[in-house]
């Protein structure tokens, strides 16, 4: 009691500063479009104190992974030239002209991804100004990571593609069974409403389907884990994303195609 | 005046730093390590101090929006342990006043800042808990250095 008495004013700042934070936080929460625009403006103001640093991660990130992926990626690129070359001989045999629509991409920086959040949604800097719209693929190392849900002239916000919300038509390359990929908000996907059990093998590989402009088919999402119990008929596929999703540092934003 | 400028310079260190290690960890706080260094080395007037309670508050404000997706977890309890550690260290003895027992306000403040923020995550993984624990690690140098500055100004003042 006389540590209170001596130190009233001081305990009164304290206590009135704990309570205005929990009606700040009930506020956020119940508003979450206030929230959002607090978040955006206060993203926006410290931008550009940030950009350097932001930079400079991108530049530590891209050193480590050129040395540790250069060996993997000469492997790939010698397997793609090969298939390239055989392509274009079927091509000519075959006396076709292909003048495939170029797709195109805008390459972001993850800005921001909350602990709290961390398999829901990330956030990039860049927006509309970039042309960047909503709804719009997000890749990385070519793999599918989320869409876009959240749209502002110089950042975006992203579903991440294991957020428990993220649902998107998705097929099995090798078998082109027909499902619904779904996260479950802790790091974990599911490919749902395959009808047959066994006919999905460990390994086999899944893209998006064509689902509108903006999210265009044949992307890669990950590979078939295992087989879970069946639920109401289905059986439900664990996947294994193709994208390192905790290693999220930049991103590539899907903006349409171009001749 | 003077304050408020290196405290927000203080505040926007610590925002670059956690732009550099986002993903990896939390950045320790050492915006309100500063402040209580601040309202301990002083003990200047209450004005002061309770001006100090309001800036942390409103520092954590700022970083509840750019940081926590929580607004009002960081700014109450910056606002409470500010206030606490001014209570509790004017209840000690003079004499007892001194770097170590600061040195113990600093790093219990570190940990419980560190620890609101873990249990407020809706997920308990392995990469939080390692976050957390990369956090510790990473204020101590933090702790040290401001250690020995409140050392040193305590000295003069003396």
């Amino acid at each position: 009691m006389a540590l209170w008495d001596k130190d009233r004013k001081t305990w009164l700042h304290g206590i009135i500063a704990l309570l205005l934070g929990f009606i700040v936080l009930w506020i956020s929460l119940s508003m979450p479009g206030l929230h959002h625009r607090l978040v955006d403006g206060v993203n926006g103001v410290l931008y550009f104190w940030e950009k350097p640093a932001m930079e400079l991660r991108s530049i530590i990130s891209l050193s480590s992974n050129w040395v540790l992926e250069r060996a993997s990626l000469h492997e790939r690129v010698e397997q793609l030239e090969l298939k390239n070359q055989a392509l274009r001989e079927a091509l000519q045999l075959a006396s076709v002209v292909s003048q495939e629509p170029r797709m195109s991409y805008v390459n972001a920086l993850v800005t921001l991804r909350y602990a709290g959040d961390w398999w829901t949604e990330i956030r990039v800097d860049k927006g509309s100004a970039h042309g960047i719209e909503l709804g719009a693929a997000v890749t990385s190392d070519g793999c599918l990571v989320g869409r876009v849900t959240r749209v502002g002239d110089n950042y975006a916000w992203i579903e991440l593609i294991t957020s428990s919300t993220f649902l998107i038509a998705a097929a099995v390359d090798e078998t082109r069974d027909l499902g619904i990929v779904n996260g479950d908000g802790r790091g974990n996907l599911r490919l749902l409403y395959i009808p047959e059990s066994g006919r999905v093998k460990r390994g086999m590989s899944i893209s998006t389907s064509l689902m509108s402009d903006l999210i265009p088919p044949g992307v890669p999402i990950g590979t078939v884990l295992a087989e879970e119990e069946p639920r109401e008929g289905f059986f439900p596929l664990r996947i294994q994303a193709g994208a390192h999703l905790t290693q999220l540092y930049s991103v590539q934003i899907f903006v349409g195609r171009k001749k | 005046m003077a304050i408020f400028i290196i405290l927000l310079f203080i505040f926007l260190i610590q925002d670059f730093l956690q732009v550099l290690v986002m993903g990896i960890s939390l950045v320790p706080d050492l915006f309100l390590l500063c402040i209580i260094m601040l309202v301990l080395v002083r003990g200047g007037r209450k004005d002061k101090q309770t001006t100090l309670i309001w800036i942390s508050f409103i520092g954590g404000l700022i970083w509840d929006l750019r940081w926590t997706n929580l607004p009002g977890l960081t700014s109450g309890f910056n606002g409470a342990v500010v206030a606490a550690a001014i209570c509790l260290w004017y209840k000690a003895p003079v004499q007892g006043r001194t770097t170590p027992l600061f040195a113990v306000f600093a790093f219990v403040t570190q940990i419980l800042s560190g620890m609101v923020h873990f249990v407020f995550w809706n997920v308990s993984t392995l990469a939080a808990m390692r976050q957390f624990a990369v956090q510790q690690i990473l204020s101590l140098p933090a702790l040290v250095i401001l250690c020995y500055i409140f050392w040193k100004v305590s000295e003069r003042n003396a």
